[in-house]
């Protein structure tokens, strides 16, 4: 059979020859694509814009293309030497996009497809894909930290399901992930945002990001090299009271609760605090004999000096990181094969000292073309990085012990150790340098190969069969020492010990596809089917020991601990989906467009009969600038109209036990030292898992309406969908009667369907091209997404509460209300005298001038927890991206800005530095001297207690609220090409230089460190703009080349 | 099988350590720290006012709402103790190749595990609900409306546990025999108000009881031997709850150890055993009514006017003490084991709230560590996971019901029994705790060279000091010193029906110099048993049946 499809050329030809130049300004074109029509040979132009090619003697027509224009066919049945000239393109209508397992022209898509721009998308200086696409595609929201290397939440139209609401991120047709991608190799990236997203049923519900990496093109090989340099600043950080100022706040505190004479270990007790020379030993002066270095022991007497001043603990933790990226690649291609080879390496420090981020990254995609009919190629892709990352928005982060670190403290003592909190009465924090610092010889290494191998024949004039194989493995491989330290109130007393891990993640993802095109009359007709297997496994271990006799870092391995309560430790899982679809699109006449799809899609995670999901999608598109009505419509360059409609499904978080009853056995659950041995307890069961077999897909239904229209002579260009996202049967932890602990015990509980949530929103984006006079060309395009999520039913209970965060629980979700919402008391003002407490109502006992007032929502003359209300909502109205670029001569100029508007932050990081009843520690400057008091009443920081309290700490009210809109420059760069003419000689096509800056400046109300916050937990929807001690974005300044030949 | 039966009996057990189940925490310790000691008059809840803020209502009482996030760890680790009971029993009657002896075994421990939970929940709680083996969720008839059910489940779980468990388990000295199942009867029946009920099984095991492991009861001649690791399940001690350390299970973020996890904070704080944390420092009111007169008794009416015990302000009490103060509590210059002496307030958190003692019935020695503590590289937690046994019945304690049966029909009976247990202490001064000399961990002793590190006396009651008119006060004084910072002080309060005054007068005389307890006051008829989590509330009337009543006043 095969040989049906080899085609022999052994017939006469002949050579054509020709020049190709820009229309405008009849320029030559170099490296224009030339290829005969209906096979694959092909050349390129010279930088004359000549060629040469020999022509088929069957074949009859050539085909010029160039990046930029549009393209032209030349007849050359008849000449032999021809004169081509290029008009620049003015729409890019014509642009092919690639859709679910296919590709289709802008012009004939009908569903809600964003189409990132690639040269935007680099722009960004940063080390992950996800970050890259923030603001670059409407109806995508992206949040990272500023942590090199973290991972971000991105979310497609918003929030729609309580579990992971991640998208699915296809890369060269096989699931991956965006996070290591190098962004020099990415061709395309395509959004999905609606019903087109279908074809990819029970894993589109969150949307579909598609990816295309580089290929080789026709003619001689290009080299080029992209390269940059820079400096992230370490940024302004925390405003925190100095010694001196924290000392007053002390005495304020306890004259506040009632103690007329205020004491301090470190401080006295004197009318006014007084700031001792040494903290260790206690309140020590100079002359103390204990102060004498001769008498300095490290546990019993760790003579530390005040920092009278004040330690800026911010700038002891960061630093200002430089970062370089280089990218060199190599593609080629002829009629026969080509190839795209690039290697990059990327170099980002963390501010944060000691963090970063490394990866060394090889592509290489080839493809052979084995006749006109036959092609087969592999994509790979290979890293290897390294990237400690510490935990962000959490407690014990850096970020978060280096506001609750006491000024007074020194970062070393007097021998050069490190100083802390041992120093009496000083609170709990820990050295936050001395914590990063002994994390700098840890290591979280993976290395990773991501690819697919594909085949593809075209057969019966109208086919095309398609096979492809691929996927990740990702080996994982992590150490840490924990070192006992010595400078802490706490942790100063246990054995040191080492942990070693690793472990390795697998998916392949199997599809073959055949596909039919035609077209006849006025129609076209596309049509497709396929089947896919996706398979993914995972297995990890790690050990740990302890009691290390030395602990340099070349004596950490496993076997030099102690075995002595030793511990190891393992997981392993796997899933699959198995899956066939169909795809059809028809058009009339380019102006009626349809697309219909279905899948089929078995998930293993569910149980055998509710295993099986069909997910159907119907669009429609009208080009009404096609029609003979519209010609006269001189603005109106080309217009569409589209609506769609599909049925998506999510499988969230759902683990492959779900559907069974499990026993399992673990020690700290289920063993028991029956004998007294105390060290080797019993084995026993526990019921671990209560099973759900009829837990199914979460379905989602999506539609959307939307237009794309192209006006003013091709200068703008406009899109605006509205989208309604509504959600059943939403997977979720089993609650109600039912599933109550007197029935269940303390099993875990299955993921069932429970609940509906709703999403509406509009998504648009707006390009215009513009020109001024002769040389300066410049693009504007914004972006505008927005989504209004609320919860519709939540069945069996009236809500749920989010988790506890230190002493409160912050969030609550609840039926008619938005997810995450924030839910406590609402604070109307300070008490402000004795008079003011009597007429209003009681708070709980804890009324007095100076601290919150709270309103009294239903108006029953006392404040309890019926007068809680929703005092926020993390979710905004919208978010926006401006990309602005222009160009004069050889000069070139882009800015990027990204925004959120209308959401709210909860700032919890003010439990600590507002409240130093919470925990003793580090105070805001502005709480030290502006707090309230009966001679500073115009404020809104209540007065300082020695215990908090109702009405101060004590319940989550909206003092700790803050307005989260924000505007951030992400970029802006200034580039210069060289002349051609200059670098030509040098064999150079083209140099580009630029400067950049990153993070240049951020307009916000919002008064925590960083108005962009990562969520606590990326795969769960729970507490999000939240502000728990974040890695913050700061500025970069950044020099870069790029060079092509 | 056998083997799987077997394994879900031991999983049944393994909550007895107050950890091992989801939602558990600090709250739902064995030692009930937080719901038997920080609620009484023997501790404050330690630290700073906003660490575990969860646990201050319980000093406070005014701010204790069916929201508290403490309470919850509680009742899941009950209900999940009661629910892993029922598995077993609705295992076991599915289970193939068990002979009859075996199976019957198997059921007694597990009725008698079903017991202890509900027990435990019922102490707390006051209005429960009853879950047998019958309970699943098309069964869903059950509701805390009725407490005879209850109570009826616990005595019929119990009576059957006493007549079908062995006297000895060999080696398996951590299971429940015969003789815990008649304490913990005879405990449920104190409980109802039935001393009647209550005495004979009394007598049969003061006179006839054994441990699990065979040992007859009786006294340790060194008090502070029931609470040393390396003489645990000794025979004094009647049930307990048995823990283990670098056994595979961790302190680690995340993990969940088979130490007493529930203890964990309860170590001095930045010194001493233990790297944190500074929590249930007992009360200067404590640590007042170990004074004692000059026959050696305690002052059953005003320890608390005159000198503190310990007072930094500069004039300290100066009179004799109970010894089994510092065996109790952790005071300044006070040999605190092998630590050297306790440093005062330097190892207490916040001295304004939590006074001046640090706990010690739960710590270990210096040189028990690395042997009974665990290891792990968490930041605080593997000096302070200890496997100390948790008492939740030990002989004196039985000594002392029987005491409080008796009093009103044999005084001198009554009179023997507190005295059996003051002579324990009495009879063996080189016991008490010394100072100038080493401590041995194995015995819980000092060495001869040593003197007396306080001026200690103990006498025993005579038929003049011991008389009808002040016994029942005698020996609820007994209970306080003997099982002092054991979690049972205000089980006790509530049972005896005088928490409410105990304990106001408590704050009355503390919240002068606790800013804490400035507004704190006890509700009575409320506080007595804490709210219904609300969540159980809300799941379980969720339907629209309501099987839950949240209790009195909340």
């Amino acid at each position: 059979l095969l040989f049906l499809f080899l085609s022999s050329s052994l017939h006469a030809q002949k050579k054509v020859t020709g020049t190709v130049t820009n229309a405008k300004d009849k320029q030559p074109v170099a490296f224009a694509t030339v290829t005969v029509k209906g096979t694959n040979v092909a050349t390129v132009t010279t930088t004359t814009g000549s060629f040469a090619i020999t022509v088929p003697a069957s074949k009859t027509k050539l085909v010029i293309s160039s990046v930029g224009f549009d393209d032209v066919e030349v007849d050359v049945a008849s000449q032999t030497d021809v004169a081509v000239s290029l008009k620049e393109k003015s729409s890019s209508l014509d642009e092919i996009v690639v859709t679910g397992y296919t590709a289709q022209k802008k012009k004939e898509i009908t569903g809600s497809v964003s189409v990132v721009n690639v040269k935007d998308l680099r722009q960004t200086p940063v080390g992950t894909g996800e970050e890259a696409l923030q603001g670059r595609a409407s109806g995508v929201t992206v949040i990272s930290s500023g942590q090199p290397g973290a991972a971000s939440d991105i979310r497609i139209r918003g929030i729609t399901g309580f579990g992971n609401n991640s998208p699915l991120v296809v890369i060269d047709g096989v699931r991956g992930s965006l996070h290591d991608i190098n962004v020099a190799d990415i061709e395309s990236v395509q959004v999905l945002k609606d019903a087109a997203a279908a074809i990819y049923g029970v894993a589109g519900s969150n949307g579909v990001i598609i990816i295309t990496t580089k290929k080789g093109k026709t003619g001689k090989a290009k080299v080029s090299y992209d390269g940059y340099y820079g400096v992230t600043t370490r940024g302004p950080g925390y405003d925190m009271a100095s010694t001196q100022q924290q000392a007053d706040a002390i005495w304020q505190q306890q004259r506040n609760s009632g103690i007329a004479n205020p004491s301090s270990k470190q401080y006295g007790n004197g009318a006014s605090p007084v700031i001792p020379d040494y903290i260790t030993p206690t309140a020590g002066f100079e002359g103390d004999p204990n102060t004498d270095i001769s008498t300095y022991n490290r546990t019993s007497n760790q003579i530390t000096k005040a920092n009278k001043i004040g330690t800026n603990w911010y700038d002891v933790i960061t630093r200002n990181a430089q970062q370089q990226n280089h990218n060199i690649s190599i593609s080629s291609g002829s009629d026969k094969s080509s190839y795209f080879f690039s290697m990059g390496y990327l170099d980002q420090q963390g501010i944060a000292q000691f963090q970063g981020l490394k990866r060394y990254s090889v592509r290489a995609n080839t493809q052979f073309n084995i006749n006109d009919k036959i092609r087969v190629g592999e994509n790979a892709y290979i890293f290897y990085k390294t990237n400690p990352i510490f935990g962000n928005q959490s407690e014990g982060s850096p970020f978060t012990t280096a506001f609750r670190e006491d000024a007074i403290i020194p970062v070393y003592d007097i021998a050069g150790n490190f100083a802390g909190t041992k120093s009496q009465d000083l609170g709990n924090a820990r050295n936050p340098y001395a914590d990063i610092y002994r994390t700098k010889d840890n290591k979280q290494n993976n290395w990773d190969i991501t690819g697919n191998v594909f085949g593809e024949v075209d057969f019966l004039k109208h086919f095309t069969a398609r096979t492809t194989f691929g996927g990740t493995i990702d080996n994982n491989y992590s150490y840490n020492f924990n070192y006992v330290g010595y400078e802490n109130a706490e942790g100063n007393s246990g054995a040191n010990s080492f942990s070693e891990g690793a472990g390795y993640s697998t998916n392949w993802t199997y599809t073959n596809t055949v596909a039919y095109t035609n077209s006849f009359g006025k129609h076209n007709v596309k049509a497709l089917v396929g089947t896919e297997a996706v398979y993914s496994y995972y297995r990890f271990l790690g050990g740990t020991r302890s009691n290390y006799f030395s602990e340099n870092p070349n004596f950490w391995q496993l076997n030099t601990g102690s075995p002595t309560g030793q511990s190891n430790s393992g997981s392993a899982g796997q899933s699959s989906l198995w899956s066939q679809f169909a795809r059809l699109e028809y058009g009339f006449s380019g102006k009626y467009l349809i697309n219909a799809s279905l899948r089929r899609d078995a998930a293993s995670v569910f149980a055998e009969d509710v295993r099986t999901g069909y997910f159907p999608a119907v669009s429609g598109a009208w080009r009404i600038s096609q029609e003979n009505f519209m010609k006269d419509v001189s603005f109106i360059n080309d217009l569409k109209l589209r609506y769609s409609w599909g049925k998506l499904g999510s499988t969230s978080n759902v683990n492959p036990t779900n559907p069974f009853n499990l026993y399992g056995q673990r020690a700290g659950r289920s063993f028991y030292d029956l004998t007294g041995s105390s060290n080797n307890p019993s084995s026993g069961f526990f019921r671990s898992n209560i099973g759900n077999p009829t837990t199914t897909w979460e379905g989602d239904i999506i539609s959307n309406i939307g237009f794309d229209a192209t006006l003013l002579k091709n200068k703008l260009d406009v899109t605006i969908d509205y989208y309604k996202k509504k959600v059943s049967g939403l997977l979720f932890t089993a609650s109600g009667t039912q599933y109550d602990l007197i029935f269940t015990g303390d099993a875990s509980l299955p993921k069932v369907n429970i609940g509906d949530m709703q999403n509406t929103g509009i998504d648009a984006s707006v390009t215009y091209h513009g020109t001024i006079g002769k040389d300066v060309k410049f693009d504007v395009t914004g972006l505008f997404t927005s989504y209004n999520n609320k919860i519709v039913n939540i069945p069996g209970l009236p809500y749920f509460n989010g988790p506890q965060i230190r002493n409160v629980i912050v969030t609550r979700n609840e039926e008619g209300h938005p997810v995450g919402a924030f839910y406590g008391y609402e604070v109307i003002g300070i008490f402000q005298n004795a008079e003011d407490v009597a007429k209003s109502p009681t708070q709980q006992g804890d009324e007095s001038p100076g601290v919150f007032k709270y309103k009294d929502q239903n108006a029953d003359g006392v404040i309890d927890d019926k007068d809680r209300t929703y005092i926020g909502n993390p979710n905004p109205d919208f978010t926006y991206g401006l990309n602005l670029s222009f160009s004069y001569k050889s000069f070139d100029f882009s800015g990027f800005f990204f925004g959120s508007h209308g959401n709210d932050i909860f700032n919890q990081t003010k439990y600590f530095t507002d409240f130093p009843d919470f925990f003793k520690g580090g105070i805001r400057r502005e709480v030290a001297v502006n707090s309230w008091t009966p001679d500073n009443t115009n404020t809104s920081i209540p007065k300082l207690r020695t215990t908090g309290g109702f009405s101060t700490d004590g319940v989550t009210n909206s003092y700790f609220i803050s307005k989260g809109s924000y505007l951030r420059c992400k970029q802006m760069q200034i580039g210069y090409t060289m002349p051609a003419k200059s670098t030509a000689k040098f064999g150079i096509d083209r140099l580009r230089v630029y400067i950049q800056g990153a993070n240049l400046f951020t307009i916000t109300k919002y008064d925590g460190l960083d108005p962009e916050l990562q969520s606590s937990d990326i795969n769960n929807t729970v507490g999000f703009g939240i502000d728990q001690g974040n890695y913050p974005h700061t500025a970069a300044f950044l020099i870069g080349v790029n060079l092509n030949f | 099988t056998e083997d799987g039966v077997q394994g879900l009996l031991i999983g049944a057990y393994s909550l007895v350590d107050g950890a091992g189940a989801a939602g558990d925490g600090f709250a739902s310790g064995a030692s009930n720290w937080i719901f038997g000691g920080v609620t009484s008059d023997d501790a404050y809840k330690g630290s700073d006012p906003s660490d575990v803020a969860d646990a201050a209502p319980m000093e406070q009482w005014t701010t204790l709402t069916p929201t508290n996030g403490a309470i919850p760890q509680k009742w899941i680790l009950c209900y999940a103790g009661i629910q892993r009971s029922n598995d077993v029993l609705n295992t076991l009657a599915i289970a193939e190749g068990i002979t009859p002896e075996k199976a019957t075994e198997i059921q007694a421990q597990a009725r008698f595990l079903r017991a202890f939970y509900h027990f435990e929940a019922k102490k707390i709680f006051g209005n429960i609900l009853p879950v047998d083996e019958t309970v699943n969720p098309q069964n869903t008839v059950t509701s805390n409306a009725d407490q005879t059910a209850v109570w009826n489940l616990i005595i019929g779980d119990l009576t059957f546990a006493k007549d079908n468990l062995p006297e000895s388990f060999g080696s398996e000295v951590g299971r429940a025999n015969k003789w815990a199942a008649v304490c913990l009867l005879a405990k449920a029946y104190m409980f109802q108000g039935q001393p009647s009920s209550a005495l004979p099984l009394l007598n049969d095991a003061i006179n006839n009881g054994k441990t699990a492991g065979g040992v007859k009861y009786a006294l340790n001649d060194n008090y502070y031997s029931n609470f040393n690791p390396a003489q645990k399940n000794s025979a004094e001690s009647v049930f307990a709850a048995q823990t283990s350390v670098q056994d595979g299970s961790s302190v680690d973020w995340g993990g969940d150890p088979n130490g007493n996890y529930g203890d964990i904070l309860n170590f001095p704080y930045t010194g001493g055993p233990g790297a944190c944390c500074g929590f249930y420092n007992p009360s200067q009111d404590l640590a007042n009514a170990y004074k004692t007169d000059a026959n050696g008794l305690p002052l059953l009416d005003n320890f608390y006017t005159g000198l503190w015990v310990s007072n930094p302000a500069g004039s300290p009490y100066t009179g004799t003490l109970d010894p089994r103060i510092d065996w109790v509590m952790g005071r300044e210059g006070i040999p605190y084991l092998d630590w050297g002496n306790h440093p005062g307030a330097a190892w207490i958190r916040n001295p304004v709230n939590d006074g001046l003692f640090s706990p010690k019935k739960n710590v270990y020695a210096a040189s028990q560590k690395g042997q009974y503590t665990d290891v792990g590289s968490a930041y605080w937690g593997p000096t302070e996971l200890v496997a100390n046994n948790v008492n939740i019945i030990r002989f004196s304690d039985v000594i002392l019901w029987r005491a409080e049966c008796e009093y009103s029909s044999d005084l001198t009976a009554a009179m023997n029994d507190v005295n059996r247990v003051r002579n324990r202490v009495a009879d063996h001064p080189e016991t008490w705790v010394k100072s100038g000399s080493d401590y041995n961990a194995a015995t819980a002793t000092y060495g001869s060279a040593g003197e007396d590190a306080d001026n200690y006396a103990i006498k025993p009651y005579t038929s003049a000091t011991f008389t009808s008119a002040n016994a029942l006060k005698a020996i609820q004084m007994e209970r306080r010193l003997e099982l002092a910072m054991e979690g049972q002080r205000f089980f006790d309060l509530v049972r005896w029906g005088i928490a409410a005054t105990t304990i106001n007068a408590y704050i009355g005389r503390e919240k002068a110099a606790r800013p804490l307890k400035a507004s704190a006051n006890f509700t009575a008829g409320k506080n007595e048993y804490m709210p219904i989590p609300q969540g159980t509330v809300d799941n379980l009337n969720a339907d629209g049946t309501t099987r839950v009543t949240q209790n009195p006043g909340y």
